[in-house]
């Protein structure tokens, strides 16, 4: 009898984990399962104060409005990386779109994101160049 | 002379006059000279924005269909925007972006070979 209740209890925890950054205002979980790959992907991560996109394909969830943190949104759509941008001092960002509403973030990338990804991401103008000749062009500014 | 009409605006960042309309193609949002662009649209409420502060190209964006867009960021109040690559945008500054990330990787570029 224990047994089975303790079974149950477990299950009902590990449900709250289907939503990132947990279900309500007040929800507190440290963990959360990947809207994309359905990873279970813990929110402290190195080199962020806190992981806001899955280290194994990156995808983010439409949860802040005008302030990143703010938790503000009523969208909740899946948010997919969309490219890399450099900050002056050479940091790698991912800016991500939201594939419901459209909306854009930039985000940080944390010390154990998927290297393939981001990399598959930053070579994306050049796999693709949008006018011809661009990616020769562009290796020859390299 | 008055240059800003509704067919063409002045560049915040370099001065160019810019015909918002060319003859092929969207209207253009961002200067094809410098790409900066100028943050006159709210995005959470759609209508104009009264920041009105410099847009600072900041990422190329490859759509599924192959097209180039350029991201922008107010660098006032950090809002993005994406517009279109026209086909006379400044080419240097547009490979120079697109090939940013490679200059600077966070990690080994050694590790990728096969890539
Ligand atoms: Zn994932
Ligand atoms: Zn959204
Ligand atoms: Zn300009
Ligand atoms: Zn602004």
């Amino acid at each position: 009898m224990a047994r089975r209740k303790n079974a149950r209890v477990r299950r009902v925890a590990q449900r709250r984990k289907d939503v990132l950054h947990g279900q309500g205002r007040h929800h507190r979980s440290h963990d959360f399962r990947c809207a994309g790959c359905r990873l279970d992907v813990s929110l402290s991560a190195p080199g962020t104060a806190h992981r806001n996109h899955c280290p194994n394909c990156l995808v983010s969830l439409h949860v802040d409005r005008r302030v990143p943190g703010d938790r503000d949104a009523d969208c909740h759509g899946r948010m997919v990386a969309l490219s890399v941008s450099v900050r002056p001092d050479g940091e790698w960002m991912i800016v991500h779109e939201c594939l419901s509403c459209g909306e854009l973030s930039v985000n940080r990338i944390a010390g154990d994101d998927n290297a393939l990804a981001l990399m598959r991401l930053a070579l994306r103008p050049l796999r693709d160049p949008g006018v011809p000749g661009a990616a020769h062009e562009a290796l020859l500014t390299l | 002379m008055p240059i800003t009409s509704i067919d063409t605006f002045l560049c915040v960042w370099c001065g160019l006059t810019v015909h918002a309309h060319p003859a092929d193609g969207p209207r253009r949002n961002h200067c094809p000279s410098c790409l900066h662009s100028r943050h006159v649209v709210d995005h959470v409420d759609g209508g104009p924005s009264e920041c009105a502060a410099r847009m600072t190209p900041i990422s190329i964006a490859v759509l599924r269909n192959g097209d180039w867009r350029v991201i922008h960021r107010c660098v006032r109040c950090d809002e993005l925007t994406s517009s279109p690559v026209a086909e006379d945008d400044n080419r240097l500054i547009l490979m120079r972006m697109a090939v940013r990330p490679l200059a600077q990787p966070p990690f080994p570029l050694e590790a990728f070979g096969e890539l």
